[in-house]
């Protein structure tokens, strides 16, 4: 049973806006990967990008860049 | 600890599971159709009957375990301050994507929880809608993987969160108070229900359940599928499981594929049917049980897709698209029911629309650069 860690979670209002996020951190060499949205976060049952919380700023930067509309940052343990 | 964690993850999804199977076995032995306890698209189509939207005489009837499903989410998500009113992604195509998922649902003869409830009174005809359901995700994945959305919804005002639960409320009051203004199905499927009542605490008990969890039979394929999270597909397990283990106690288990209640044998187009009702139910993010539950949470897109879901009811029936049960004639002959040509094609047509849909919403070329 792997310990619980703080994760970074980027939520969206579609999910075109996680698979581009996925695709966008992929090619950009940036870690993380598709999860299902924490039931905590919202009751919507999309997917978001869990990454590592040192990512916060870097993510947030690239994705405004890249024109990803996001619907909110969140620091979990998961 | 390690209990703990796997509890919390998967508990309240199981225990929705169970609560749904054990709900669908009380209501068929109070009354409803075997193998129907629950069918969100044939609780629709009962209900575009009983408000005359079709004139099908044997499927007519205000379903109260939709009402019950809808109002139990709306007041799982006012107590848990979840209820949002949001609307505006592409609702017109939702309506369309939701009159298409019925036709198809119809042409199997249910939606993708019937379709687990028939697979747990051994229903074989049903593996036939599975193939087909999880061939229609496939799709729905490679579009999701290809960038296909329907944009985002936006805040509205809270009002329209309140519509379909309003029009739900107000259904339930004429069931009640002027049941003169409905039709009533006297034979058929529509003619078996159980006491109101119970139809509706049924409902209510799922709807909490499934707001809470977020229950999707769609969403669970598709985040096993893209993901590898098997929670939300846990739950409809946890129906099946249910369901047979109930139906073998209650000496209802029946493992065929001839003779089953309100089902047919005409394989191939319960597999296109079901493939249609999955691929639909990717674009629109949800299987229709889902659709219900996020129409109680406020969303005014899901409550499109309902009534894009009733309206393909009263299509269904009244152009002859629905599927026939397979039956027995007088002397004795297995009849194979099945849909005749009208259906074959809306199912075809069902196809290019999906298709046309999926292509009119993929990123444009710079967009698919940029991003």
């Amino acid at each position: 049973m792997r310990e619980k860690s703080p994760r970074l979670i980027v939520t969206f209002h579609t999910t075109a806006g996680a698979i581009a996020t996925e695709q966008l951190c992929r090619r950009l060499g940036l870690e993380g990967k598709l999860i299902s949205v924490p039931r905590r976060i919202t009751s919507d049952c999309g997917m978001a990008w869990s990454a590592p919380p040192e990512l916060w700023e870097i993510l947030e930067t690239r994705l405004e860049e890249a024109g990803i509309e996001t619907a909110g940052f969140y620091e979990l343990l998961l | 600890m390690r209990e703990k964690s796997w509890f919390r993850e998967y508990g309240l999804i199981l225990a929705t599971g169970v609560a749904v199977g054990i709900a669908a076995l009380v209501l068929t032995a109070s009354g409803n159709p075997k193998n129907m306890g629950f069918c969100i698209a044939c609780f629709l189509r009962d209900i575009a009957g009983a408000l005359g939207l079709h004139s099908a005489a044997n499927v007519q009837y205000i379903r109260p375990e939709i009402i019950g499903i809808v109002l139990g989410a709306t007041a799982a998500a006012l107590a848990a301050r979840e209820f949002r009113a949001k609307a505006g992604s592409s609702p017109a195509c939702r309506f369309v994507l939701g009159m298409f998922v019925m036709i198809g649902a119809l042409v199997f003869l249910g939606c993708p929880l019937r379709m687990v409830i028939r697979l747990g009174g051994g229903d074989l005809t049903a593996v036939a809608g599975l193939v087909g359901f999880i061939a229609g995700i496939l799709v729905g994945v490679v579009c999701l993987k290809k960038g296909f959305s329907l944009g985002r919804a936006y805040p509205v005002r809270m009002g329209e969160g309140f519509v379909l639960p309003g029009i739900l409320v107000v259904l339930l009051a004429l069931l009640l108070a002027v049941p003169a203004l409905l039709k009533f199905s006297e034979a058929g499927p529509g003619s078996m229900r159980a006491f109101w009542g119970i139809s509706l605490a049924a409902g209510l008990v799922v709807g909490v359940l499934a707001q809470r969890s977020r229950l999707c039979m769609a969403g669970g394929m598709r985040d096993a599928l893209m993901l590898r999270d098997f929670r939300l597909l846990s739950g409809f397990l946890a129906i099946w499981v249910t369901v047979t283990i109930g139906n073998l106690v209650l000496g209802a288990y029946n493992l065929s594929a001839l003779s089953q209640p309100i089902a047919h044998s005409q394989y191939l187009w319960s597999a296109l049917g079901m493939a249609l009702v999955g691929w639909g139910s990717i674009l629109l993010g949800g299987c229709p049980l889902r659709q219900l539950i996020l129409a109680g949470e406020g969303n005014g897109d899901s409550a499109v897709t309902v009534l894009g879901m009733t309206v393909g009811a009263a299509v269904s029936h009244n152009f002859g698209l629905a599927g026939a049960a397979d039956s027995v004639a007088e002397d004795g002959t297995y009849v194979v029911g099945g849909i005749g040509t009208a259906g074959m094609a809306a199912v075809a047509i069902g196809f290019v629309v999906l298709l046309a849909i999926t292509v009119t919403h993929l990123p444009k070329e710079e967009d698919a650069s940029r991003g």
